[in-house]
């Protein structure tokens, strides 16, 4: 763990553009249809529920990083064991990020530039970052946060003022029953991308203000899901369902829309903005959590060394992970919610923290 | 060391900034105003383009330099899909074909009722430089390249022109609507599935359309007018709306700014002549013995625009009776229209949409033979509240006081 301190607003700013970054981008609980955006609200839910969990576990020890407390709990061989498969969870879905953002890029605007000079210039401007420790990325956030919002605010208007916005297109609501929408909050909404909070439990320690990390954290997540709903709701009310469903990123499809005034057109690079934002931050948390797991596995004495590493690392899983983008998509709808998220983000966490609820009430007695 | 390092990554730097791979200049890509497609003659298809000669198009201030050429240029090339022919044009043309600018889709008549829409707005939906907010017509009675082709007065730049009336007469007069890439898509893979496309066509002289000779005359040999509306079933044009059926569709999909209505008044034909201001249509849909059936509501304002009659216009009376007819006028009008589409089985007016939203679970029964079994049966119930605000600069016209000075 490096010194470093951070406030409850910088992390609350950086929950909300972790969770906002490449979900903005996808259509987040597409099975639901036109039900989507209720299924991402049963799914911040869900988030809450798991933050409150992980909130347990940092409650533990605050100060110390919650792979060490890993170890105390479990020994040595099991605890560094789950510190491990934790660290390759990390580099795996940081590389799905990456790789979201490069297919993005070249769909929809570089069509001749190779996938790996484009994830290799975000990635190197994350290593950077990362070496320069949490604080940085952290001011960053507060910065960007602030443009990010502009963008937001300028672009809705935008969408509002050209008249596309067709509310009808949400109807009906859950025509057909609730099912297909609690499907869709169980086996996407929940894991990506609230289940991801799960990385924050490596920024909670650096917290200054130990007892607003619950207020920031679930402030951050209840924001950010409304923002997500809301999102999903307006691309459906300007796209309609299907073309949605179609679309590759329905986002840039609802911006490319906007024709106001006859010469407000094409305005793709809000879009792009606003990916390149987002995704540099959940990037950079993302290997921030993967630096602090190698630190402590091999007691590192200076982390910044393995951040070039670790990020080459993930510039080529990226750009190996799947030979297509429709075998991308299709593992990140299919495969690794299931398979992938469930089982790191809600199982494993779930079992640690009743090992420790256990452990706790074991010592307690035995104080007593 | 250290030193010479730092030099050679400068250096390198000097190699990596230098700006983006997929750059394109301007000076290296043609702008292409207006795609037409036609049915080949040996190949599938015919690609047109209208291509803009950006030193030809600038006004009269800028100087005269190239007032005598035209403001654009046009290619054709032949081929099997889109992707294919766009490649094969790189043969014809010194720059590379850019399509961000397109604001114009001519369709050619006889490709959309042979083959159908549907497999060329593939390639457009998939383009990302391609815009699916341009808008797509149906070149009516002419080859879409000949439409391409054709010069037009007042607008330099043909699209322009197509789009521009479109604006223009939708909103005043309203049996034409601007229907973009998208919105065709959208109603395709709609419950609805039942398109409408403006179509054009090229009136008089078609030949000289593309020639110079064309814009410098007063009254232009060729000229380029909205005409009727395509009916789109199952990706291919089916039948043409025009005039006031046209209209009614439009009312019916709430598309109407302004237009007028004239009504018949003292056994007089088109006596008086209501100018529509505003107006809003509801479509709402209520189910009766479980099936569904749809009610209209219209409410319009609108100006007495003129009179032939001898009528006291400044009596309210008569104003309120002229308020019941013209509502009575526009609901002989819409049913009209209904039933002519009911005839056609196409849903144009997206009522199964209506349907679909509200009562999800009738629909479910019915989505798969809509528009040929379910749609002509369903009962349609229209009201219309007309309102008359005011008669205009003139209270009771001239024909009245004309009479009674005389008797």
């Amino acid at each position: 763990m490096e010194k470093a301190k951070i406030s409850a607003a910088q992390l609350f700013v950086l929950i909300v553009l972790f969770e906002l970054s490449s979900s903005l981008l996808i259509f987040p609980g597409q099975s639901a249809e036109q039900d989507a955006w209720i299924a991402i609200l049963f799914g911040t839910v869900g988030g809450l529920a798991l933050f409150m969990m992980h909130h347990f576990f940092y409650q533990v020890n605050p100060d110390a990083s919650p792979y060490k407390t890993l170890m105390n709990i479990f020994g040595k061989p099991v605890g560094w064991s789950m510190t491990f498969i934790y660290i390759v969870y990390y580099c795996y879905i940081a590389a799905r990020v990456l790789r979201d953002f490069g297919e993005m890029l070249l769909t929809s605007a570089y069509p001749n530039t190779p996938i790996i000079f484009a994830n290799g210039l975000l990635i190197a401007v994350c290593i950077f970052t990362v070496r320069k420790g949490i604080e940085v990325l952290a001011r960053s956030g507060e910065l960007l946060f602030g443009i990010m919002f502009w963008l937001a605010v300028t672009g809705l208007i935008l969408i509002v003022s050209s008249g596309m916005i067709k509310p009808k297109e949400l109807l009906p609501i859950l025509g057909n029953g609730p099912g297909p929408m609690f499907h869709a909050v169980f086996t996407q909404t929940l894991y990506f991308p609230f289940g991801e909070i799960i990385a924050f439990t490596l920024i909670l320690p650096y917290l200054k203000e130990k007892k607003l990390a619950k207020k920031a954290g679930l402030l951050g997540i209840a924001i950010s899901g409304l923002i997500l709903a809301f999102n999903v709701a307006l691309n459906i009310s300007v796209l309609g369902v299907d073309l949605n469903m179609r679309s590759r990123f329905p986002l840039l499809s609802t911006i490319q829309t906007v024709q106001v005034a006859e010469f407000l057109v094409r305005l793709d690079v809000f879009f792009m903005l606003v990916l390149v934002i987002g995704v540099f931050f959940k990037m950079s948390i993302f290997m921030y959590a993967v630096t602090e797991g190698v630190t402590v596995l091999f007691k590192l004495k200076n982390p910044s060394k393995v951040v070039h590493v670790i990020g080459i690392i993930i510039l080529i899983l990226s750009v190996s992970i799947a030979s297509n983008i429709s075998e991308h998509v299709k593992e990140g709808i299919e495969f690794v919610p299931l398979y992938v998220h469930l089982p790191m983000q809600v199982i494993l966490p779930a079992f640690i923290c009743i090992v420790t609820y256990v452990k706790m009430k074991k010592n307690k007695k035995k104080a007593m | 060391m250290r030193r010479s390092v730092k030099i050679v990554l400068l250096l390198a730097a000097t190699v990596l900034l230098q700006g983006c791979w997929d750059k394109r200049e301007l000076t290296d890509l043609l702008l292409i105003t207006a795609v037409g497609i036609d049915k080949g003659k040996d190949t599938e298809y015919e690609l047109s383009f209208q291509i803009v000669n950006p030193i030809n198009v600038t006004g009269a201030l800028q100087g005269g330099q190239g007032e005598d050429r035209p403001p654009i240029s046009s290619y054709s090339v032949t081929g099997n899909n889109l992707t294919e022919m766009s490649r094969h044009a790189s043969a014809k043309m010194s720059r590379e074909i850019y399509y961000s600018n397109t604001n114009l889709l001519v369709v050619d008549e006889k490709l959309a009722k042979e083959e159908g829409l549907i497999k060329i707005l593939d390639a457009l939906d998939r383009e990302a430089d391609f815009r699916t907010t341009a808008t797509i017509i149906i070149s009516r009675g002419q080859k879409a390249k000949t439409f391409i082709r054709t010069l037009t007065a007042i607008d330099k730049i043909p699209s322009n022109k197509v789009n521009k009336t479109l604006q223009n007469t939708e909103k005043h007069l309203g049996e034409n609507m601007k229907t973009s890439v998208q919105d065709v898509i959208k109603c395709l893979t709609s419950k609805a599935k039942h398109p409408i496309i403006s179509s054009f066509k090229v009136t008089g002289n078609k030949e000289k359309g593309e020639k110079m000779e064309n814009v410098q005359s007063t009254s232009p040999e060729a000229i380029v007018e909205a005409d009727g509306l395509a009916v789109i079933k199952e990706g291919k044009l089916v039948n043409w709306l025009e005039g006031k059926t046209a209209r009614g569709v439009l009312w019916l999909r709430n598309k109407i700014s302004r237009t007028y209505l004239t009504i018949p008044m003292n056994h007089e034909r088109d006596a008086v002549t209501f100018d529509v201001i505003r107006q809003k249509t509801k479509i709402g849909s209520h189910l009766k013995n479980g099936k569904p059936a749809i009610s209209v509501d219209v409410d319009m304002e609108g100006d007495i625009g003129e009179t032939t009659l001898p009528i006291h216009l400044d009596d309210p009376k008569v104003l309120s009776d002229i308020e019941r007819k013209v509502a009575k006028e526009l609901k002989n009008e819409l049913q009209n229209t209904i039933d002519i589409v009911k005839r056609n089985k196409t849903d144009v007016l997206q009522f199964g949409d209506v349907v679909y939203r509200t009562h999800p679970e009738v629909w479910k029964k019915m989505e798969g033979e809509w528009s040929n079994r379910y749609f002509p049966d369903t009962d349609v119930d229209i009201t219309v509240n007309a309102y008359v605000r005011r008669t205009g600069l003139r209270n009771n016209p001239n024909i009245l006081n004309h009479r009674e000075g005389r008797s």
